[in-house]
């Protein structure tokens, strides 16, 4: 069946039916399309008018709280966003600062995901008996693991007086270690906050089950036929992981690459309970932006229009990922 | 045909989920009929009060008895409280507003007033229950200047809300290092030093125990603000934010020199880390700048720590000890409310009078906004209640309102903090910190 075929007959979806079938049919379906109309369209078709306004929930405003003490203002929030002067409004400021430590956080995340992940469930796959399903789910077990909890559990990691990594180095310095890995903006590395990466840490450690999951999947979907006449031609472990296996799972990465970064680019707990945006906003993520925003600082048509600007930035790199990494593969 | 019909349900459906709100009906509890969102009440007709107020247990109590006190003087009114916890409370409340589906009274922390007030949200306090000039002559400066808004005035505060003036001490420590000169009272900030210095503990290059802890956000900017009106400032004046002056100089330069000092290593003690209350009862601070409320919020954890606190004041480094402060809890009634008569009445009978106040501040441990309760037998009876508010009620009086910000809390929390913890920990310059604060808080207003 074609597309095409498939889209005439949804079209003639109540076309052919006897009246009680039809009543059937709106009655089971009508619920759930309601439930998704409401859930769904609504608050997005909302967020999206949000954004021509300068809307907060303090003022009264007309009809659906709209005009009056929440003017209409059209594009504005769009063009006050391209304002790049040192003068420019702290919220017009902290967008810019949102955007670049967002693009820098999912620019570091996607590739070291796949870097530790890909290689990782070759090796968990190509591990025979229980051990393999023991490593899976030791693996998986973070993804499981709340993700304020884990934020906890990584804050208390790397808290300057009684964390555990500064106990560490403690140890065999044989001094007393106070690094503020969170809080210090004094440190980076090649230009890179460290608070930073210590996010990037604990979120590579609770992500990256999800991707291994995925990974051993398309690794048992392989052909072992492949493999084989692989070895056959003399092909070694290596030789076979970069020119046979990588290849081969190119459509798997590039689909755990768009869901990756698409996570990435939604981190916030994480964020929210182990540096609050800190320091000197160095891990600002534009989410924490947007939720400050809009529920602290209630300037709620702003925040809808960064929402946006981050919904469109979100596509244009997974267009831009679906392009670069597809695959001419098939098997 | 049928598919449209679906669409057009579905449209319709929205339309009147969306509308709905405005048309949504009171609801009282204990079987009463409902006093309808459209419709005054019948004068014989029981009248039912929604109050809202975020979750505390010990605020809650305190208007409970009052509620019943209330109710037993005015049986045809009966008074439902619907609680929510803090954070719930902001979004329903943004959502509630609106939608016009609020209670009747409505719990509200001053520095939120006027925004709400200017929002076209709430009712103006009718001078028949008292005027604006009575307001200010009843009430202390800093809680009532929460809820005047452009001369008018939206609700009557309960309490004082304070974080600076006094710090938290630990006499154990201070005894164990021989740090005396808080015994006589501290005549300047020197002394204050010589007895952080003394406090502090750092091993290895690494602060282990920080001498005078005021490095959280509302102690950096109390504590900034408070600095700039003792040293003759005024940083807001007819809607314009100043502080890049010499009296902001100053200000920056006193904070820093406890950080020189060696009282507090801002890159490990601030608002995310250590942050000053449970860093104080840990021991990790010696002295911490924080409210009032903190001795109560941790006394049951740590008992041993608790019974050896006491706050100290702050010396001025001006003439008179004035601060700035944030308003307080107080009680506000919805434009919406169709019985703004009755709502204001047990307002009034809640804040205003004055022995059915401080019952309200015994039973939530906070300080009084009212001016007759800072003296005399009321007073008496919080300070044997609460020991540690009699360094608070006695400079009271200077506290001044904060000021009518756009969003109070984007300029302390967005601005301040974070501007000034940054040229605490060295990584800007004075001047930066100056203008970057002004410019960025002078834009709030825009």
């Amino acid at each position: 069946m074609t597309a095409r075929s498939q889209d005439k007959n949804s079209g003639r979806f109540f076309r052919g039916r006897n009246a009680a079938e039809k009543r059937f049919l709106a009655g089971t379906i009508s619920p759930l399309v309601l439930y998704l109309a409401f859930w769904t369209i609504f608050p997005l078709l909302w967020g999206i008018t949000l954004a021509f306004f300068d809307y907060s929930p303090r003022q009264t405003g007309g009809f659906l709280g709209f005009g009056e003490g929440n003017p209409f203002v059209g594009l504005q929030h769009f063009e006050n966003m391209l304002n790049f002067s040192a003068d420019a409004p702290l919220e017009v400021q902290q967008f810019h600062i949102g955007i670049r430590v967002t693009l820098l956080f999912a620019a570091l995340v996607v590739p070291l995901n796949l870097l530790i992940t890909v290689p990782l469930a070759f090796l968990i796959e190509s591990v025979n008996g229980k051990a393999k399903g023991i490593f899976r789910t030791i693996f998986f077990l973070p993804v499981l693991a709340p993700s304020v909890g884990v934020a906890i559990m990584w804050g208390f990691i790397f808290h300057p007086q009684r964390g555990l990594l500064n106990a560490i180095i403690g140890q065999f310095t044989g001094r007393l270690v106070g690094t503020a890995w969170l809080r210090d903006s004094s440190l980076t590395v090649w230009g890179i906050p460290v608070a930073l990466f210590a996010i990037i840490i604990a979120y590579l450690w609770q992500d990256m089950g999800y991707n291994l999951v995925i990974f051993i999947a398309a690794l048992q979907g392989i052909p072992q036929s492949i493999k084989d006449a692989a070895r056959i031609d003399g092909a070694n472990w290596l030789q076979m992981f970069v020119r046979i296996i990588i290849p081969l799972l190119m459509p798997t990465i590039l689909l755990a690459a768009i869901l990756t970064m698409i996570s990435a680019f939604q981190v916030f707990d994480i964020v929210q309970v182990m540096t609050e945006g800190g320091p000197d906003d160095q891990t600002q993520v534009l989410l924490l932006n947007i939720y400050s925003y809009a529920f602290r600082y209630q300037k709620m048509g702003w925040a809808a229009a960064v929402s946006i600007v981050m919904f469109l930035v979100v596509l244009s790199i997974s267009f831009v990922q679906t392009r670069l990494l597809r695959s001419e593969w098939e098997y | 045909m049928f598919n449209k019909f679906v669409i057009l349900f579905v449209l319709m459906a929205l339309m009147l989920s969306a509308c709905g709100g405005s048309a949504q009906t009171d609801q009282p509890s204990g079987g009463e009929e409902p006093v309808t969102g459209t419709e005054a009440p019948a004068a014989a007709e029981k009248v039912t009060l929604r109050v809202w107020s975020h979750q505390n247990d010990s605020f809650n109590a305190g208007y409970e008895a009052l509620a019943a006190e209330y109710m037993g003087l005015h049986p045809d009114v009966e008074i439902v409280f619907e609680t929510f916890d803090y954070d719930t409370y902001i979004q329903t409340l943004q959502t509630a507003l609106p939608a016009k589906t609020e209670a009747d009274i409505l719990q509200m922390f001053g520095s939120w007033v006027c925004s709400y007030a200017e929002g076209g949200n709430l009712a103006e306090m009718p001078t028949s229950a008292i005027s604006l000039d009575d307001a200010r002559a009843k009430l202390l400066n800093a809680p009532i200047g929460g809820y005047i808004c452009e001369d008018k005035l939206y609700g009557v505060p309960q309490e004082f809300n304070i974080e600076y003036g006094a710090v938290l001490l630990n006499t154990a420590i201070a005894e164990e290092v021989g740090a005396t000169n808080y015994l006589d009272d501290w005549a300047n900030w020197d002394e204050v030093i010589e007895d952080g210095q003394k406090m502090t503990v750092v091993q290895d290059g690494v602060m282990t125990r920080a001498g005078l802890n005021f490095t959280g956000s509302d102690g950096i900017a109390t504590m900034f603000h408070s600095l700039y009106l003792q040293y003759g400032g005024q940083y807001l004046q007819d809607g314009v934010y100043t502080v890049d002056t010499p009296e902001g100089v100053k200000t920056l330069e006193l904070m820093m020199r406890l950080v020189d000092e060696g009282l507090v290593d801002p890159v490990l003690y601030n608002d995310e880390e250590n942050w000053v209350g449970d860093s104080f009862f840990a021991e990790t601070s010696a002295m911490g700048l924080v409210g009032p409320w903190a001795i109560p919020e941790y006394s049951g954890d740590y008992e041993e720590v608790a019974a050896n606190t006491i706050y100290q004041p702050l010396p001025s480094v001006g003439s008179d000890p004035v601060f700035a402060a944030a308003s307080g809890w107080g009680l506000t009634v919805s434009i919406n409310s169709k019985v703004q008569e009755k709502a204001w009445d047990f307002v009034n009978f809640v804040t205003l009078d004055a022995g059915n106040a401080v019952e309200w501040n015994l039973a939530s441990g906070t300080l009084p906004a009212l001016k007759e309760n800072i003296t005399g037998t009321n007073a008496e009876s919080l300070i044997a209640e609460f020991p540690y508010f009699e360094p608070f009620l006695g400079i009271l009086e200077y506290g001044q309102y904060e000021g009518q910000f756009p969003d109070r809390d984007f300029v302390w929390y967005e601005v301040t903090y974070p501007t000034v913890l940054n040229f605490l920990q060295g990584n800007a310059t004075l001047e930066e910190t100056l203008q970057t604060i002004e410019s960025e808080v002078q834009g709030s207003f825009q």
